[in-house]
């Protein structure tokens, strides 16, 4: 019998956690490390010491298994009880729910790519310590896609728009904005991957693409969507960790790393930034009751705190703002209003719904946009509702021409020059290419034997890759049910909202 | 007698999304199916990878098994995320309520030498081998085609970390709190000799291009290591004084049990499939074929060790 061995030193909380994670990696030797890791050098990123990763965050498996299974516990008694309770009667009107069908269509099914492809990362980095954080955030990943699909699942019991929305992220014409976005992000090296999602899409803009949907939630009486955000909180802060270490990591590793990184931040910010339309036109119109403006949101989170907070830091590594910024400065009085104008004229095809502003909200958009509001965009919502109250609704006649790379379809207007259509081509094999922004074109520039590879919605419907010539051919492929398009009053949405309504003693909001 | 609450009814357009009614038909779906069925992007994808060439991002090519639809299969234990993380928060829970009965007597400090041994130098190690496991099965997580399957991929690839940490604890424990033991066990697993080959198929089967492949071929391992460690050392454990070996080993055998259920069910999917069974069965055949003996030679020089050890031993 052995006798008891006298107790040591107890391990450091540190030591301990990199026994439990990074040492239990080795170093192979009946295999080559590059077939092991093959990915990690084409994109000419140089890591000297992968031990140089510290670890954003220490969270055995135990301990996480057992948070997120309380927090689970706690969002799933919400979700019940609200589905128990008819709750989505209580909220600020139907009409709010565009922008959670935005979100189900567009974002969650972001999460649900971003969990795969942090499996990549977690099986193709070569540092133990980064695969495990990777690993984790792929978890996490598929939490987010699959608890928003919960959330989601008993508003679309009763409402249009949220059936078909795989199919719809595949197919339809403003989904490819997000879903080439994250196609973008995959189809590139481990590294640039890491720096577009961990960094430009998780940290430097989630509070521009993520969070303005969990607190229109909050605002608009949409208890579950809003638990989820607070459910959800913990694991973003892990992801905004990991990505501040990431970059912080492969700068520090090697100077030959900062021009590629430049290059990337340059890039992920415009095309993260040209996404977040899509949520500024949501944000300013979609919302009965609105949280802030896009305009206030971009100079809190990203002026103030990105421009003003974090780039000063990264300046000691040699890294410069975003080389568009200016430009996305320039136009944040505009941004929000083209979007919507776009969604308005377009929503015949779309699987959510759009009104011309009540003249209450007008007002509000004046007070948030005192330069450009009144003056440019007022005088359009004006004629619409001249025309619907003579009993009509203008929809735009005809497909738009998209951008080659963030597929918006061209209709923003020079930075300098709100009445001129900014429009920029390049020529690449004969061809010429299209976009909408100095950003879009020098994106696409960049890499032009990647950009035109594109899924074009536009191009494919003309093509007769879509279901067949005509709208309602094309409508049936995207999956939309009648109804889930078009003009919000009158709609199936609207008119079930006033039955339910009807028998109650406070009368839906007028819109 | 209960009472009766009013409540208002409304009565719902549909029951589910419409994917999952175009499969099951317009009744209420469960949150399985909601969460798992045509989530996975199919069309239309914008750029092809600049990692590999002649495959799209999401594609069944990345294995030579096929199922013709990914949503014939569906894991029998129904996990989704959130049944996965409550159901593995139970068996970590357990696990460190066992670890700390064993710290709190001191009785893994207490075992027989031929038991500490066995621990110290076949079973600790491992983690390592747990660790390769998760590599190889992230690689599912990633490249199985449908959500079914990838989403039990990921799942196993969280259990191998969850796997190696309980190994790594038992480790830290017996070294009395510190880390020499996962230290020296690290280095059986670099060098010695009972535990090359082992390392050597782990090594080679992480390397392995076809990620189904590769789940499969750690599984032959995987069959034969944790009845032959865990399960298979029980009784001899209770009867040779070495309880504490028991306690600590039932945590495995559970998971291993649990790890059987959706692989299992996945191979008979590959098999029965209407389109691709006779070619899956075809490469599940020659993937045992080639990989079976391998297992076979790593777990026979840990066995011979795991005999020698505990044989020389007084009971």
């Amino acid at each position: 019998m052995t006798q008891a061995m006298p107790r040591k030193r107890k391990l450091p909380l540190k030591e301990r956690y990199a026994l439990l994670t990074r040492d239990l990696d080795w170093q192979p030797s009946y295999v080559g490390k590059e077939q092991l890791y093959p990915y990690t050098s084409y994109e000419g990123i140089k890591v000297h010491d992968w031990d140089g990763w510290s670890d954003p965050f220490r969270l055995t498996v135990d301990a996480y298994y057992k948070y997120q299974a309380e927090k689970d516990k706690r969002l799933y008694a919400v979700l019940d009880s609200f589905a128990q309770s008819q709750g989505h009667l209580a909220l600020s009107d139907a009409s709010y729910l565009n922008a959670i069908k935005l979100f189900i269509q567009g974002v969650t099914p972001l999460e649900y790519a971003a969990h795969r492809h942090f499996a990549y990362l977690a099986r193709y980095l070569e540092g133990p310590a980064p695969r495990f954080a990777a690993l984790c955030q792929s978890v996490d990943e598929l939490r987010h896609a699959q608890t928003q699909i919960h959330t989601i699942s008993n508003y679309n019991k009763y409402y249009g728009g949220f059936h078909s929305w795989s199919k719809m992220h595949d197919r339809v014409w403003y989904l490819s904005v997000p879903k080439s976005l994250f196609d973008d992000a995959m189809s590139a090296g481990p590294f640039e991957f890491l720096i577009s999602i961990s960094f430009s899409f998780e940290y430097l803009l989630t509070n521009l693409l993520f969070v303005p949907f969990m607190s229109g939630a909050s605002f608009n009486g949409d208890m579950p969507t809003m638990s989820f955000g607070f459910s959800a909180q913990s694991d973003e802060s892990r992801h905004m960790t990991l990505g501040l270490e990431a970059i912080k990591f492969l700068l520090e590793q090697d100077e030959a790393n900062v021009p590629i990184i430049q290059g990337w931040i340059d890039k992920w910010f415009w095309r993260a930034y040209r996404m977040s339309a899509l949520v500024a036109g949501m944000m300013d119109y979609m919302l009965p009751k609105p949280v802030m403006s896009w305009k206030e949101a971009f100079e809190l989170y990203f002026e103030d705190q990105m421009l003003g907070g974090l780039f000063p830091d990264l300046d000691f590594y040699g890294i410069k703002p975003p080389r568009h910024v200016g430009d996305a400065i320039a136009e944040k009085d505009h941004l929000s209003h083209q979007v919507y104008k776009i969604l308005h004229n377009f929503s015949f095809a779309a699987a959510f719904t759009t009104s011309t502003p009540t003249e209450e909200h007008s007002r509000w958009l004046a007070s948030q946009y005192p330069d450009t509001y009144q003056q440019l965009y007022q005088p359009v919502w004006d004629r619409h509702r001249r025309i619907e109250a003579a009993g009509g609704r203008v929809f735009f006649q005809g497909l738009p021409q998209l951008c080659q790379v963030c597929q918006i379809p061209m209709a923003f207007t020079e930075t300098d020059d709100p009445a001129r259509i900014s429009f920029r081509r390049s020529d690449y094999r004969g061809e010429t290419f299209h976009t909408c922004s100095n950003g879009c074109q020098w994106v696409f520039e960049r890499e032009p034997e990647k950009y035109v590879q594109a899924w074009l919605p536009v191009h494919q419907i003309y093509q007769g890759h879509c279901g067949g010539p005509t709208v309602p051919d094309v409508l049936a492929w995207y999956g939309i049910q009648d109804g889930d398009n078009g003009e919000y009053q009158g709609s199936p949405d609207a008119r079930s909202w006033a039955d339910w309504h009807a028998s109650n003693p406070s009368p839906a909001p007028e819109r | 007698m209960q009472y009766e609450l009013r409540y208002q009814v409304i009565e719902p357009k549909r029951n589910s999304y419409q994917n999952v009614i175009d499969r099951l038909g317009d009744q209420p779906a469960t949150r399985y199916q909601e969460a798992t069925l045509d989530v996975e992007p199919r069309e239309n994808f914008h750029y092809r990878p600049t990692w590999i060439a002649g495959r799209e991002l999401y594609d069944p090519r990345y294995s030579a098994l096929r199922l013709t639809d990914p949503y014939t299969f569906a894991d029998p234990r129904g996990f989704y995320y959130t049944p996965y993380v409550t159901n593995r928060a139970a068996l970590h829970d357990e696990f460190g309520k066992t670890l700390g009965y064993l710290e709190d007597r001191d009785l893994l400090a207490k075992l027989p030498d031929a038991w500490r041994g066995v621990l110290a130098s076949v079973v600790i190690p491992l983690r390592h081998y747990e660790s390769g496991a998760q590599l190889v099965s992230v690689a599912g997580a990633r490249f199985a085609h449908g959500t079914s399957v990838e989403q039990c991929c990921t799942f196993a690839a969280f259990d191998r970390i969850g796997n190696a940490q309980m190994l790594s604890r038992v480790g830290i424990a017996l070294g009395g709190g510190t880390g020499d033991v996962l230290t020296t066990a690290k280095q059986e697993w670099l060098d010695g000799a009972h535990l090359q080959p082992l390392r050597r198929l782990t090594e080679e089967i992480m390397v392995v291009d076809d990620w189904a492949e590769g789940l499969l071929a750690i599984d032959q391992v995987d069959a034969l290591l944790y009845p032959l460690l865990y399960a298979g050392l029980d009784e001899r454990a209770l009867l040779g004084g070495a309880g504490p070996y028991s306690l600590f080993a039932q945590h495995l055998t559970r998971w291993f049990a649990d790890q059987r259920k959706w692989l299992d069910a996945l191979v008979t999917s590959w098999r029965e499939d209407p389109e691709h069974g006779a070619a899956n069965t075809g490469h599940l055949d020659r993937i045992t074929q080639t990989w079976a003996p391998r297992a076979q030679e790593a777990a026979a020089a840990l066995s011979a060790v795991v005999d020698d050890r505990l044989n020389g031993a007084t009971p």
